[in-house]
């Protein structure tokens, strides 16, 4: 899969051409082609029990209102042109908390005006969104959208680049998820060395 | 009489003229769609005067297609209304069938999701049985099917067709008895169906619908039906204006031997009865007029010539 170093999908009886169809289009759909580094797959339909895990890259840095618009400092007051509108709507939050919502003023679409306050220096570096925050929520949601859907009793983990996530409609066989996570995990470092 | 599914595509310029046509040769019109500037018909027609009404409409540049799902109703079964199912597959297969002339409906179970743990209960049950035939769209191992189908196929009364994941030769093998019709192939996905190869699944459904759909058809023409289901609708229409007060897409939903009424059955069902056909023939001394399990609609299952001995 575009995007992915290692990717597999491994099944017990035939399906898992379907399998790797579903995922590629859910993680394409999520945008999280380009952070899952690794990922492989375990389905056993008979038990029956789903497995995924898999390693994720460095998050993107985070998103400065440097990033949002210009900034642009005179007389007091400070102007912020916006050029990215994807975070507009968090800039604003983070700017009527700190600042007060009768000193933020937006005129027009594309500008963002502050008056009548002390402007912090630092502004231009204040972190609007960072997106490491949601991003196992993210990756979590959509291995839930892959996992086959009646599988209810579930298991997630995820560390520092790694998640893992087991599901079933039985109760988790404990000592074989752990297994199956763990040499999974061994043969995708192996892979992607 | 029997009367032949066709579908009217043609523009707005002089359809009064094509409606009073069809009407005229004994036709009846089904469901009108009217899209931008182009009108669909879907009409129930007498088979020897198709011809009379592409001759009549060529100058006017309207295309006559027979469309064999016309005049159905057909449920469309997934295991719950959860991401995992739709917007595909179930609503690519549901539409398909909708582009086709067919009615159709999709019923997502609240508990059919699972391999062990899935359940289907009466309301469903019933549901799916006063249609014409349910599709169920399921998922991609044969195991899963194997285990789960049984479940849900216990007291259909209708024609089945089982879709999934594997091979068709499998799905036959493994179903015990044997369903109405089979598509493999299929299965659970989470694209959009645009490739040559994902319409081709779907055309594979239309073609297994269309062989129950006409296989029905022939046994119902063997004991043909006291009223066409088409003139009930027409009468419905006429006498009971409050239907145009129904903001449902199909008011009426016409099926192979019934129809549905998106009317209350408290208020309306006596009403239905006593509407008068012919004669002395009403309504209710040629059709069953039921409660249906959808809201409180109104369900209308005709009976056959050899149960009444009338045919209007």
């Amino acid at each position: 899969m575009a995007g992915l170093d290692y990717f597999e999908v491994e099944c017990t009886e035939d399906g898992s051409d379907n399998y790797i169809k579903v995922a590629t289009t859910v993680l394409q759909d999520h945008n999280l082609l380009g952070i899952v580094e690794g990922l492989h797959i375990y389905i056993d339909p008979q038990y029956p029990l789903f497995v995924a895990a898999g390693f994720i890259r460095p998050p993107r840095s985070v998103i400065k209102i440097s990033d949002v618009g210009n900034v642009l400092l005179q007389d007091g007051q400070a102007t912020i042109a916006v050029g990215d509108e994807t975070y507009l709507a968090a800039m604003l939050k983070i700017l009527w908390q700190k600042l007060g919502h009768d000193n933020v003023d937006q005129p027009d679409r594309f500008t963002v005006i502050i008056k009548n306050t002390q402007i912090p220096k630092d502004i231009r570096d204040w972190v609007v969104v960072d997106p490491a925050e949601s991003l196992f929520k993210d990756l979590i949601y959509a291995i839930q959208v892959i996992a086959p859907e009646g599988f209810k009793v579930r298991r997630e983990n995820y560390g520092k680049n790694r998640f893992s996530y087991a599901a079933s409609e039985n109760t988790l066989p404990a000592a074989d998820v752990e297994k199956i996570i763990a040499d999974r995990f061994a043969r995708m470092e192996e892979a992607l060395k | 009489m029997i009367l032949v599914p066709v579908t009217y595509k043609g523009g707005v310029y002089r359809l009064d003229e094509i409606i009073d046509y069809i009407e005229d040769l004994g036709g009846y019109i089904v469901q009108r769609h009217n899209i931008a500037s182009e009108v669909v018909l879907q009409v129930l027609m007498p088979k020897e005067d198709i011809r009379h009404l592409i001759t009549f409409s060529r100058p006017l540049g309207g295309e006559v297609i027979e469309s064999p799902l016309v005049g159905t109703e057909i449920a469309v079964v997934i295991p719950s209304l959860e991401i995992h199912h739709l917007p595909h597959s179930a609503c690519d297969v549901a539409e398909y069938l909708r582009s086709h002339g067919s009615k159709s409906n999709m019923l997502g179970m609240a508990r059919g999701f699972g391999k062990r743990i899935a359940q289907m209960n009466d309301e469903e049950r019933d549901l799916i049985n006063e249609h014409d035939l349910a599709i169920f769209v399921l998922g991609n191992f044969a195991s899963c099917i194997e285990k789960k189908f049984p479940k849900f196929r216990y007291g259909l009364t209708v024609p089945v067709i089982l879709t999934g994941g594997p091979d068709r030769e499998v799905l036959v093998k493994q179903t015990d008895p044997p369903v109405a019709g089979y598509v493999g192939g299929l299965g659970r996905f989470m694209h959009r169906t645009q490739t040559e190869a994902d319409i081709h699944r779907l055309d594979m459904v239309i073609d297994e619908v269309k062989k129950v759909i006409e296989a029905r058809r022939q046994e119902i023409a063997n004991d043909p039906l006291s009223v066409s289901p088409a003139r009930l609708q027409a009468l419905i229409k006429q006498e009971l204006p409050e239907i145009e007060e129904v903001y449902s897409p199909s008011p009426i939903a016409v099926q192979l031997n019934g129809l549905r009424v998106k009317l209350s059955y408290p208020t309306y069902a006596q009403k239905v009865r006593d509407l008068v056909i012919e004669d002395e023939v009403k309504v209710g001394d040629v059709a069953d007029v039921l409660p249906s399990r959808m809201r409180d609609y109104i369900l209308i299952r005709i009976k056959p010539l050899s149960e009444t001995n009338i045919v209007v």
